[in-house]
């Protein structure tokens, strides 16, 4: 596989200002009902009931529609979801060394999109002509079949009555 | 300021090494022109001037925005309503030519006709002159609200129109400004900000700035509002340096999980918390008892007072009051008392109630007696020579003795001499009862009254309506107020249209200045600045001859001819200078003398100016007017306390719903509302919700979150549907879900200010009725063409 390139996500301080879905939008030009990355919210809901302390968190998702702004990476340029991340909050860079800076804090989240999943598999391309290729044609003699019965019933067992065809 | 610089960049770590740093105020790039500019409005926001990149194609026109990453304190990142720049601009219910129409048909949409800037000038020159002459210039008025650049801009009202009624509609000007009197009378600087080293050349590794060990938001939620210019995510920048958060919300927003100690204190009782507070640092002897010496004045009362039986306020008292825990407020206390620095973020609820003279004036005594006051890290003033912008600019010679005619002036001159403004809820009644004097002549400085800033909307439009003989808007888009009462439209220039200037905090304390000159011009659109000019000189070319043109009027307006606009805005972000400690220096008083810019010097624990103003000169608390404790007879037909306008990412007040990108992350009015709440009155998540109480009722769509507790309802404010029928009576459906209708007007306090608009009860019962916007429509009525 080529380098492999992400989205590393510091969650802790994600504030859920949407600025990466807008600026996704404006500049793929997706319409309304379309994103290429969405905030997901969790929260808030209580830790312990009476403690005052919450679960609240947004985590930046990238969708099927997420190329990583391959036209504007490919310039040197960071993708615009990390350009105008208000909180900061989105690193881009080769998951290889995304990975040692998601080990320095807690709370972060590591994401390898793939721009539309099942476009990217390509047309489907035949790579065998015949199932039956390299097999013997002598060993293949094919006689009628005296015996036949229904497949469902078993024929060793006595205590069934057995179907033939009716003639 | 003596040197007009730009200020350095400072790179995000997660800024690639292929970037824009260091590049011109102008440039071009792959057949683009690129233009570096700090926009204020339109769409409205605060002064906070994100750094932005614009880039025009040959013809002029925008193809694409981003943000600028030499912005010292942006530094690229940018907020959905500039990311949505163009859809704005280029939206095909944008007004970009002047229009007319006859008085008579107010209220209907297809009796607009296009004109020309002269035939409007001549229009508004003919009423002008008639009006004037048989009741006075004081009969004009000019409505602003928050954000727009016209929301502030003096000259409209007093060399423009020659009128000292200048008018913030929002009853007891319940939005910065409080906060802003009580910090000028007690502490003799118009705003203390957060110290968040905007103003230092290397940010917050700057060797002068130290990192504030505990900061306190209050009342405040300035990720999404970036209130006065206080660049929000600031904050989370101080945060991953180490920053411990106490919160004061009733909401448990994102900032409040954050946060070492949230206290989601009822509604309308900051007062309360802000005294008790007071009570355990003095009491447990945790101030700072050398500054409270030297620099402070009253020490003695405020300690009478805040242990007095009966005025007093014990910690435990106020948990009952507040309905908070009380070693809460004993944790949030120490931890605040004891960090060094420490720094409080005091926000919009404290201006929202009658009482939040005395909840600003704790907060600032807590400021005071604890060093943080201009300290770094602390609480950071503006020195002696600044002020808030333009206030009482032209007045001498636009306005004179009229300004003794100024409506409210008599009664609450706390209010009116301290921000030139006709008071909010008295233009309302000489609207409704032509006392002192009728009032007819109207001008909308860029605000939408009837949407968002007013209480009682419907009675302010009956109240306008009905006594304006003539009425015209400058603005970027029609909406309710405007098609309810104008007879003549200016089209507005929007943020990357504009020659103009961008002071955060309206100049009040260290931070940028911010410069724009105009990336792009659309159809006939003028700025403020632009229509003040040409308007002026058409209604009072003698007030106007200093001026060869708009330039020099920028020149003195906001540069105090200091400065060449045209010479100084090619630097784009300019920092002020920074001087810690202005008190000890001489620099915060006009006499050069060491100490504070109060009567006695020092900041004034006890305010000899309240005493002045014949309010009492120590802290007090006062419930709500209607609330659980106050009212309780209330209870039965109105049983939940009832807060308001929160501010969502997708708007700024009633702006930007016909952005589709925008109104796509809130398509709906959202009233949040506890999960057991919801159960105990038939409440599903999403379906409509009927809110009402004793002045009126809308409706909502419920978000079933713990955000609330149980006993507290949030509804979002400013709602109108630009989508939907723009005539009369239905107005956008200007009614239907906007939360004002609930606000009383006249409920301010002693000196004027305030109004609950965030401490009220109300009831909610679900509604059959679904009135979900159909976004597919929203996107094909308001996409650009290009989309």
């Amino acid at each position: 596989m080529a380098t492999q390139y992400g989205l590393l996500i510091d969650y802790e301080y994600c504030s859920g200002c949407q600025s990466c879905e807008v600026t996704c939008k404006e500049s793929h030009g997706y319409p309304v009902g379309k994103w290429g990355i969405k905030v997901l919210e969790d929260g808030p809901w209580e830790i312990e009931d009476g403690s005052g302390v919450f679960n609240y968190n947004f985590i930046p998702t990238p969708t099927d529609l997420c190329d990583l702004c391959a036209d504007r990476t490919k310039t040197g340029k960071e993708p615009l979801c990390v350009h105008h991340c208000l909180a900061n909050v989105i690193t881009y860079g080769p998951t290889s060394e995304l990975i040692e800076k998601m080990q320095t804090k807690n709370k972060q989240a590591l994401w390898a999109p793939q721009f539309k999943p099942i476009e990217s598999k390509g047309e489907f391309v035949p790579t065998k002509k015949s199932n039956s290729d390299g097999l013997d044609e002598k060993k293949v003699v094919i006689e009628e079949n005296d015996d036949w019965s229904t497949a469902a019933h078993r024929r060793s067992d006595d205590d069934h009555f057995e179907f033939g065809l009716v003639e | 300021m003596d040197e007009m610089k730009a200020a350095p960049a400072v790179k995000l770590d997660t800024l690639s090494d292929v970037n824009d740093l260091g590049r011109p105020w102008r440039y071009e790039e792959n057949g683009l022109t690129v233009t570096r500019l700090s926009p204020w409005s339109a769409p409205g926001c605060h002064p906070t001037g994100c750094g932005l990149k614009i880039y025009t194609n040959s013809d002029g026109k925008v193809v694409n925005v981003e943000g600028d990453e030499n912005h010292p304190v942006t530094q690229g990142r940018l907020c959905v309503r500039c990311l949505t720049l163009m859809d704005y601009m280029y939206n095909p219910a944008r007004i970009t030519y002047p229009m007319k129409r006859d008085p008579k048909y107010r209220g209907q949409d297809d009796k607009w006709e296009r004109c020309t800037w002269d035939e409007a000038a001549r229009i508004i020159k003919e009423n002008y002159d008639r009006i004037t002459k048989q009741y006075g210039r004081e009969s004009c008025v000019v409505f602003v609200g928050t954000g727009r650049e016209g929301g502030t801009f003096n000259p409209y009202g007093s060399v423009m129109l020659g009128t000292p009624n200048y008018c913030y509609t929002q009853s007891g000007y319940a939005c910065y400004i409080p906060r802003l009197a009580a910090s000028s009378y007690i502490l003799g600087a118009a705003y203390p900000e957060i110290d968040f080293a905007a103003a230092l050349p290397k940010r917050f590794d700057d060797p002068a700035y130290e990192l504030p060990q505990c900061l306190i938001v209050w009342g405040k939620m300035p990720l999404a509002s970036n209130g006065d210019g206080l660049f929000g995510h600031a904050i989370i920048d101080m945060m991953r340096r180490g920053t411990r958060l106490i919160t004061v919300d009733p909401r448990m927003n994102w900032l409040s999980s954050r946060a070492d100690v949230a206290l989601r204190l009822r509604a309308g009782t900051d007062a309360a918390l802000g005294m008790a507070m007071l009570n355990i640092i003095i009491n447990e002897e945790l101030y700072d008892k050398q500054y409270v010496d030297y620099w402070c004045y009253g020490f003695d009362e405020l300690k009478a007072r805040i242990n007095d039986p009966e005025k007093g306020m014990t910690p435990e008292k106020a948990a009952q009051i507040c309905n908070l825990k009380v070693e809460d407020i004993y944790r949030a206390t120490r931890l605040y008392a004891q960090a060094k620095p420490a720094s409080i973020s005091w926000g919009l609820a404290i201006d929202q109630k009658a009482n939040g003279m005395q909840a600003g004036q704790c907060i600032l005594d807590l400021m005071a007696i604890t060093g943080n006051v201009d300290v770094p890290g602390g609480n950071v003033l503006g020195d002696a020579t600044t002020g808030l912008n333009e206030v009482g600019f032209g007045f001498e010679k636009g306005v004179g003795d009229l300004a003794n005619k100024m409506i409210g002036l008599d009664q609450y001159p706390a209010y009116c001499n301290l921000i030139m403004n006709a008071h909010a809820d008295l233009m309302l009644k000489a609207l409704e009862t032509g006392e002192p004097y009728p009032i007819k002549f109207g001008f909308y400085a860029g605000n939408n009254l009837m949407s968002c800033t007013s209480a009682e909307p419907k009675r302010w439009h009956d109240a306008i309506v009905k006594s304006l003989d003539f009425c015209f808007t400058i603005d970027t888009f029609m909406n309710a107020s405007a098609q309810a009462s104008c007879d003549v439209f200016l089209p507005l220039a929007a943020s990357a249209e504009r020659d103009g200037t961008t002071f955060t905090h309206y100049g009040a304390s260290m931070g940028i200045k911010g410069f724009s000159q105009k990336a792009t011009t659309t159809g006939e659109a003028k700025t403020d600045i632009e229509a003040c000019y040409y308007l002026g000189n058409k209604l009072h070319p003698e007030w106007w001859e200093e001026y060869a043109n708009s330039d020099e009027f920028i020149d003195h307006l906001r540069l105090s001819r200091k400065y060449k606009f045209r010479d100084v805005a090619k630097e784009v972000y300019v920092q002020d200078p920074v001087t810690y400690r202005k008190n000890e220096c001489g620099k915060l008083r006009g006499d050069g003398k060491v100490g504070f810019n109060t009567p006695t010097g020092r900041i004034e624990l006890y305010s000899t100016i309240f005493q002045q103003f014949n309010d009492d000169p120590l802290p007090y608390y006062e419930e709500p007017q209607y609330s659980p404790l106050n009212t309780p007879e209330l209870l039965k037909d109105y049983p939940l306390v009832l807060t308001t306008g929160a501010r969502p990412y997708a708007f700024f007040h009633s702006e930007n719903r016909q952005v589709p990108y925008c109104r796509e992350l809130n398509p709906d009015p959202i009233v949040e509302i506890n999960p057991k709440t919801a159960q105990k009155y038939g409440i599903t998540n999403g379906q409509w919700v009927r809110i009402s109480n004793q002045f009126g009722e809308c409706v909502e769509k419920a978000k079933i979150t713990q955000i609330v507790d149980e006993k507290t309802v949030h509804a979002q404010h400013a709602w109108w549907f630009p989508e939907e029928e723009p005539s009369e009576p239905h107005l956008y459906g200007n009614w239907r879900s906007n939360i004002n209708n609930l606000v009383p007007n006249f409920h301010f306090g002693k000196l004027g200010f305030g109004a609950p608009f965030k401490c009220l009860l109300c009831k909610i019962e679900p509604v059959a009725e679904n009135y979900d916007t159909d976004m597919q429509l929203v996107w094909n009525k308001f996409k650009r063409e290009d989309q």
